[in-house]
């Protein structure tokens, strides 16, 4: 009894060695391949992008706020993310506001040169949304089931995210709607609980209000690369006045970084250090701040298309290469020890079937085909109708 | 004109307009075809089966494996055979009915055959179903062969005929007792003479036992074309659970659209239940006269089935042709052909008002269903009174009847 079963045992033994072997002489896993694949350009691992784009201010005053944001939104739109990964917050309506000369329309600069409202807009968060209680639950994801798909930030840990916020600020805290205030230990904390849960891979944090650099100061979570308009005790001053509208448009900072920014496109590899060099306290009027302790690459290495863009990567193989790439991952799938040949002479076809992929759904295997079973039950009805017809006319 | 001239004359005119270049609007028209009848379903359900998926793995095909089996293999469905099909299909259940008035009456052929032959070809509650190519044009043909064949006396055949009719549509349960009272009694009418009847019970149970073979080999030839079980949860439950919500001119969609999921078991029970109360008080009272019982639960039907399409409802309107002795007693039957008039006008215009235009909501629709509920109840009731009428004889000088 105890030799059969030790014939057994050790036969089974044999086969997961060699199982295991075969698996680790192959080299890379898939799961390698796919992280050297995602890693080539050093582009830190992200695979999407989000923004939040919040500006928390209302009424008609604070109309450069909405500018900024909608600027900011116009940007990430055009650089490649799409709306269903962009949460705009604008507390109040400018373009619909009693008081806009020219409704349905937002400029960011005198002249009404370039609309950045009209057409193809989405916004999340509208009016009294935007409060703390709701970025905050926006952030961390903890939403009441009945919110919709297009009001959460649905990220992974492979997801970079561009926040931005823009408003009335201080010390160390952010006016929201005129009412209340988020403080910077609310974000930081906020963006702990995101790293704990894995939803981020890295975090690009702008905010332009007074005493900006402030805001982020407590952040304590990695790869959060971080970026304020003025430092504690200076204001951050808007840039022009529109005469026609009679309000300032714009705020300088959001101004330097957007016409900045209009000059890149998709496929930009301009880093995120030009991007912090045009930083001039001069032209400014306000010292901008860098926060770049919590990041874990250098930020020469960092695109700007890595936060402000929605660029994917992609590799274009040959037919062979597919053909022989799929040939061999089934031949890592079906590790079956024995005569290695004759084995691999019987998966080719099937490998080969797998690329056609045009072929019907596959039928015979084991169950009747549909054709088959229609045909036999069209006759036990026939029979059981020609039996009730005999047993009648009998 | 020989009667046999003047049906073929008629069902060639129904060949005609069904070859028609009419819209291709009706195939998706809700009034016609329910999704237990729909043909588009049909086709969807066909295709699915013969590519190899399970057609009942999803949610849109609600029809009986049998379909499957004979419309994949038998008879293809197609721009040609449709037509001709459905056609086909209408001429036997005319057939039928007018076979059910020979044997009721007891004459041969006669000048009426051709009116009754009319009558279900043209009436516009049962052709345009039949334009739709709606499978409620094929259970009206079993619905008809069953009665016919029992009240010719013809056993195995109608309970074939009924065991099909049930299998395909679950509701039509309800005539399982009248068809076989049918066949153990005798169609002429009897609604003048009322008396209990004598039944014999051992030839009743040996027919009861028929109609359950011959509805479990239906059952399993089912089975074994759909290579599961999962059809039965996938067609006779869909009637019982109101599985799909798809408006239909009868009145129980609108009802379940807003009803709370707390209270649907018990509503979905209560409904069952209000189509089974019909039988046993039916049956008794006109043990008599089992085929105006088929006939008056058929009205049943029509008014209360779950998932109704106008040839339900025209189908006890067309029968009443096989009853001209209650014409005379019916107390008010201008009101209800005004009513179906009106119901028959306002269905499609506030389908259309909803659906297509969307100046109207589901109200409107929801509205006409009701006058086109109450219009079939009114029917019903009528013709309910004057079978019981009858037995009365006319009514002397100074004398009323009175309901106590």
């Amino acid at each position: 009894m105890s030799a059969r079963w030790g014939w057994q045992v050790s036969t089974l033994v044999l086969f997961v060695s060699l199982w295991l072997l075969q698996a680790l002489a192959n080299g890379q896993t898939h799961h390698e391949q796919a992280r050297d694949f995602f890693n080539k350009q050093g582009n830190g691992n992200h695979t999407n992008n989000w923004a939040v784009l919040v500006c928390a201010s209302r009424y008609w005053f604070n109309y450069r706020h909405m500018a900024n944001a909608l600027g900011m939104y116009r940007t990430v739109k055009r650089l490649g993310i799409p709306d269903s990964n962009i949460i705009l917050m604008l507390a109040d309506d400018a373009a619909c506001n009693n008081r806009n000369k020219f409704p349905g329309n937002v400029y960011a600069n005198p002249g009404q040169g370039l609309d950045l409202y009209g057409d193809n807009i989405e916004v999340d968060y509208r009016g009294y949304e935007v409060t703390v209680e709701n970025f905050i639950r926006l952030l961390t994801g903890r939403v009441d089931p009945s919110v919709p798909r297009t009001k959460r930030l649905l990220t992974d840990d492979r997801s970079n995210i561009f926040v931005y916020m823009t408003g009335h600020g201080g010390n160390e805290f952010l006016k929201f709607q005129d009412n209340e205030e988020i403080s910077a230990f609310d974000i930081a904390d906020a963006f702990e609980q995101m790293w704990q849960k894995k939803r981020y891979n890295e975090i690009f944090f702008m905010i332009d209000t007074c005493q900006a650099t402030t805001m982020y100061s407590k952040f304590y979570s990695p790869n959060i690369l971080a970026t304020g308009s003025s430092q504690l005790g200076e204001n951050s001053y808007s840039y022009e006045n529109d005469r026609d509208l009679g309000i300032s448009v714009i705020d300088t900072y959001t101004h330097y970084v957007l016409e900045y920014l209009e000059q890149i496109n998709k496929t930009s590899q301009l880093t995120m250090q030009d991007l912090f060099d045009i930083h001039d306290p001069g032209k400014m009027r306000s010292t901008p701040g860098v926060r770049s302790n919590l990041f874990s690459r250098p930020l020469n290495k960092a695109l700007l298309t890595d936060f402000f863009g929605g660029v994917s990567q992609a590799e274009v193989m040959a037919e062979e290469d597919i053909k022989s790439h799929v040939m061999s991952s089934i031949a890592e799938k079906v590790p079956r020890p024995g005569a290695g040949e004759k084995k691999t002479k019987a998966l080719t076809p099937s490998a080969v079937k797998m690329v056609a992929l045009q072929e019907p759904l596959s039928k015979g295997d084991g169950i009747p085909s549909a054709t088959a079973r229609a045909w036999t039950g069209a006759g036990l009805v026939g029979l059981l109708v020609a039996w009730v017809t005999i047993s009648a006319t009998r | 004109m020989d009667v046999d001239l003047a049906f073929g004359g008629l069902v060639a005119a129904r060949l005609l307009l069904a070859f028609a270049p009419l819209p291709e609007q009706f195939k998706f028209d809700h009034l016609l075809s329910s999704p237990l009848t729909s043909n588009l379903r049909l086709h969807e359900g066909v295709y699915l089966f013969k590519n190899g998926v399970d057609p009942y793995s999803g949610g849109i095909f609600y029809q009986s494996p049998l379909y499957l089996s004979v419309f994949s293999t038998l008879l293809p469905l197609n721009r040609v055979s449709s037509p001709v099909i459905w056609t086909l299909v209408d001429a036997v259940s005319a057939y039928a009915l007018v076979q059910t008035w020979r044997a009721r009456s007891g004459v041969g052929k006669s000048k009426r055959d051709a009116l009754l032959a009319a009558f279900y070809l043209f009436n516009p509650y049962l052709f345009l179903p039949s334009l739709a190519f709606s499978t409620s044009s094929i259970s009206n043909m079993l619905h008809l062969l069953s009665i016919m064949f029992a009240a010719r006396g013809e056993t195995s055949p109608a309970l074939f005929c009924l065991a099909a009719l049930v299998h395909v549509s679950l509701s039509s349960i309800l005539l399982v007792l009248p068809v076989i009272m049918l066949i153990l009694g005798q169609p002429k009418s009897g609604l003048a003479d009322p008396k209990p009847i004598s039944i014999n019970f051992k030839k009743g149970r040996a027919i009861g036992l028929e109609f359950l073979g011959h509805f479990s080999v239906l059952t399993l030839t089912s089975t074994l074309v759909s290579g599961g079980f999962q059809w039965m949860r996938q067609t006779w439950f869909v009637e019982l659970s109101l599985l799909d919500l798809t408006p239909n001119p009868g009145l129980w969609w609108y009802f379940f659209t807003e009803m709370f999921d707390h209270f649907r078991p018990f509503f979905l029970m209560a409904f069952s239940v209000h189509l089974l109360i019909y039988i046993a008080p039916v049956c008794i009272k006109f043990q008599y006269d089992p085929l105006y019982a088929a006939f008056i639960l058929t009205g049943v039907l029509g008014t209360v089935k779950a998932y109704p399409t106008l040839s339900d409802p025209g189908l006890f309107l067309t029968m009443t042709s096989l009853f001209p002795e209650i014409l005379p007693y019916l107390r008010y039957p201008v009101v209800t052909s005004l009513i179906h008039l009106h119901a028959s006008l306002l269905l499609p215009l506030f389908n259309h008002l909803w659906l297509s235009q969307g100046t109207g909501n589901a109200n409107f629709f929801y509205a006409s269903t009701l006058v086109f509920g109450i219009g079939n109840g009114v029917a019903l009731m009528d013709c309910v009174w004057a079978g019981l009428r009858i037995a009365l004889g006319e009514t002397k000088e100074g004398y009323d009847v009175i309901q106590q």
